[in-house]
């Protein structure tokens, strides 16, 4: 059998590869003084890479090949967009963190934008081996630059800590996904919709599901298995932090849409109720252990793993019979795309600050914006932006999962609503409590004072995207209504 | 079937033999108090598993199996564990001190696992349908249906091979530096 | 007479048993690596014995991608090892300690 290649389809992977070698071969050529152009190279090519989305997207028809188990539609497209706009702004945030240390800048931008490379992949697979491939490519580089700051006997170990949890989590997965082969003798997933439709009471398809969850579970940092999560993100690099919580995280979530929604939809039985517990632990564990932090860095890492509950929330009405499961998918790929946009500004503020305090420590931050009110006014779009209040972007996230919710109704899933109402209070707490430092507490120390505090052009400029897209999203959510569409046409089996 | 009968069949002695030899050393190695044992004793369960693979007709990811792990991945381990210069006498073993309930939970787990697997599959007789897929097959399906994975995966193994190297590479000093040699 | 899938599979669950209680009770790095290792193959022997029952090629497929990328994170968790030990000479995880909780 012969298979043709749609070359326009793969445009935007070409030229994160093309990029990738570029940055590479520059890497080898120049000299110290002259390695900006690496970052300015790898900031170029993630964005030329959104070139060929759009003129798919003016295209608007859906792509199939091999099978079709490497898609592109609308639902690919707009992920993939996702991900180069968070990959863009990480890569804008690291430039002057990266080039301010001693660190290897052209390997990092090698890294990074393999990473990235993997999460595109991911965003069109439709099969099984696809799927693992671009997770793994995702987050093998990672690993490595978790542990960037060698120096850092903290990074060395989040690195290490990652990388064990990153493995067992991908054996588990793998364990469940040989299963599903076992027992349906298919690998895409349109395929497997169709064998395991009705089959949700089979021992062994309960089993090979579990799995698969168990695996996610870790890849997503939902409670109980988050406890790798605060640690890596407070010793990696923190530009890397941020393409953790972001990123990485969108591309388990993906992974496990594509999984349980497309590969799945006929056995929801069998994950939804896992799922409502994962979101109701994650939400509440999260946030009360958010509470007690005191680096800023553990909050933030803390806070994702509450927002990933919050994501998990609609998976849980699917467990509603007859209930509308395109709009809990879109629901969760609304949060994810405004999640992704006010994490990232939340980090991008956490790296400006730590320019003028030294410290990730809450307390060093005290009165901060009486020597700089504009990183303070920062802090406070992006952590109320957080906390969901309006008219900043996170108010349409949670209105969005409350209302698939609603939507499918059910007792449990309305239970489940209560605590996710419940948990958004408590994590207004913690996040007007760190906009109340900022801005009321008196400081505690000396802040640095110099040209070299300033955010650099390139951090600025990252600063800017995310607090426009926060802001205009908070008032225009039709902005983000349509990525919800364009996932619904695909949602549950085609 | 009875016992009897299924024992009486030469294939299965050889799947018992194999198959404890397996597990036997798996067990070893996660008991052993000696690294370096257990990294051999990786051998023998990477070596019958490949038997298994030959067994089961699966030729050509027997011996990639054999090539790449034991060929490779088991001296990487042993390099990691010189460099490392890990403690190879008196490592203690199964060191950590709860080991009740993690021991329980595996039983169980595993309890499960084959209760599923055979519930599943115990009827399901291997072999007893077609022809095995040939080394060639897999070769053409790599390069038409898997393209994509396929060079997907060579990133992986790029990004890695970097990424190891400049983890695990001695910085140079500042006046190294400015001897000429990059960073 | 032929073993049947299930005794396979049944094998390959108590491999990866085996690797996941390495996994909680090891505290030696380097055989916590070789543990991930066995869970692995017990993934793989999966994989090989339902695809020679279902006589399907895309099971031996899955396990030369597993088999490359596993090799792959091998290479990444010694480099990862290395750099620790630059700083420290410990193999045992219990002793990096500077996160915790």
């Amino acid at each position: 059998m012969t298979f043709t290649i749609d070359y326009l389809a793969l445009a935007p992977e070409l030229v994160i590869v093309g990029t990738l070698l570029v940055v590479f071969t520059l890497d080898m050529v120049l000299t110290r003084p002259k390695k900006f152009w690496i970052a300015t190279a790898a900031v170029a090519g993630t964005a030329l890479a959104a070139i060929p989305l759009v003129i798919l997207g003016v295209q608007g028809e859906t792509r199939s090949m091999f099978d079709g188990s490497y898609v592109v539609d609308e639902f690919a497209l707009v992920l993939k967009g996702l991900f180069i706009v968070a990959a863009y702004l990480v890569l804008l945030m690291s430039h002057h963190y990266i080039e301010s240390e001693r660190y290897y800048q052209g390997e990092y931008y090698f890294l990074l934008l393999a990473s990235v490379l993997g999460s595109l992949v991911m965003a069109s697979s439709r099969d099984l081996i696809i799927l693992f491939i671009g997770l793994e490519l995702t987050t093998a580089p990672l690993f490595l630059l978790t542990g960037w700051r060698k120096g850092d006997a903290k990074s060395n170990e989040a690195s290490l800590k990652y990388f064990i949890l990153g493995v067992l989590s991908t054996a588990i997965l793998l364990y469940g996904m040989s299963f599903l082969y076992g027992l349906t003798g298919e690998i895409t997933f349109s395929g497997l919709a169709e064998a395991t439709a009705g089959r949700g009471d089979e021992p062994a398809m309960v089993m090979a599901i579990l799995f698969v969850i168990v695996g996610f579970g870790f890849k997503i940092a939902a409670v109980p298995f988050h406890f790798w999560a605060p640690d890596t993100y407070e010793g990696a690099p923190t530009p890397i932090t941020a393409y953790l919580s972001v990123n990485s995280k969108i591309a388990g979530f993906v992974a496990l849409l594509l999984m349980l929604y497309i590969a799945l939809p006929g056995v929801s039985e069998v994950w939804a109720p896992a799922l409502w517990i994962l979101a109701a632990l994650s939400m509440t564990v999260g946030n009360l252990s958010a509470l007690r932090q005191t680096n800023i860095v553990r909050l933030l890492a803390y806070s994702s793993v509450a927002q990933a509950g919050f994501m998990l929330v609609p998976f849980a009405a699917a467990a509603v019979v007859g209930a509308d499961l395109e709009e809990a998918f879109a629901a969760t790929v609304v949060y994810l795309a405004i999640y992704a946009v006010m994490n990232l500004g939340a980090f991008a503020v956490v790296i400006a600050g730590a320019r003028k305090t030294r410290s990730g420590e809450l307390s060093a931050w005290a009165g901060l914006a009486q020597v700089d009110s504009r990183l303070g006014v920062l802090v406070a779009v992006f952590f109320f932006s957080l906390a969901g209040i309006p008219p900043l972007a996170g108010w349409f996230a949670k209105f969005a999962m409350f209302r698939s919710v609603m939507i499918a109704g059910g007792t449990t899933t309305v239970v489940l609503a209560v605590i996710a109402a419940v948990n958004a209070v408590i994590a207004l707490y913690y996040y007007a409590k760190v906009v109340k430092t900022v801005w009321v507490d008196d400081p505690t120390g000396e802040f640095v004072e110099d040209v070299e505090a300033a955010p650099a052009v390139s951090l600025r400029l990252a600063l800017w995207v995310s607090l426009a897209l926060t802001v205009a999203i908070g008032f225009f959510p039709a902005l983000v209504t349509f990525v919800g569409d364009a996932s619904r046409v695909i949602a549950v089996g085609g | 079937m009875t016992f009897s009968a299924w024992i009486s069949e030469p294939i299965n002695w050889i799947f018992l033999l194999v198959g404890l030899v397996v597990l036997a050393s798996g067990f070893r190695v996660v008991t052993a108090k000696n690294v370096v044992h257990a990294a051999l004793l990786l051998v023998a369960a990477l070596a019958g598993t490949a038997g298994l693979f030959l067994m089961l007709a699966a030729e050509f990811v027997a011996w990639v199996l054999v090539l790449v792990y034991i060929g490779a991945v088991i001296v990487l381990f042993l390099f990691g564990i010189m460099i490392t210069r890990a403690p190879t006498g008196q490592d203690e073993g199964l060191d950590s001190e709860k080991k009740v309930v993690p021991a329980l939970l595996s039983v169980g787990v595993f309890v499960l696992m084959a209760w599923g697997s055979i519930d599943a599959f115990g009827t399901t007789l291997v072999g007893a349908t077609g022809d095995p897929i040939s080394t060639e097959l897999i070769g053409e399906s790599l390069l038409g249906r898997f393209v994509i994975p396929f060079e997907v995966v060579s990133f992986v193994l790029l990004a890695a091979l970097i990424g190891s190297i400049t983890l695990a590479r001695k910085d140079l000093t500042p006046i190294e530096e400015e001897e000429g040699r990059r960073v | 007479m032929i073993v049947s899938a299930g005794y396979y599979m049944a094998l390959a669950a108590a491999l990866f048993v085996i690797g996941a209680l390495g996994m909680l009770l090891r505290r030696n790095v380097l055989v916590m690596f070789m543990c991930i290792e066995l869970m692995l193959n017990a993934v793989n022997l999966t994989l090989i014995s339902a695809g020679r029952a279902l006589n399907d090629l895309n099971g031996q497929v899955a396990v030369f991608f597993i088999l490359v990328v596993a090799a792959a994170e091998v290479v990444v968790g010694l480099a990862i090892i290395v750099a620790i030990f630059r700083r420290r000479s410990t193999a045992s995880i219990d002793e990096l300690s500077e996160l915790r909780g």
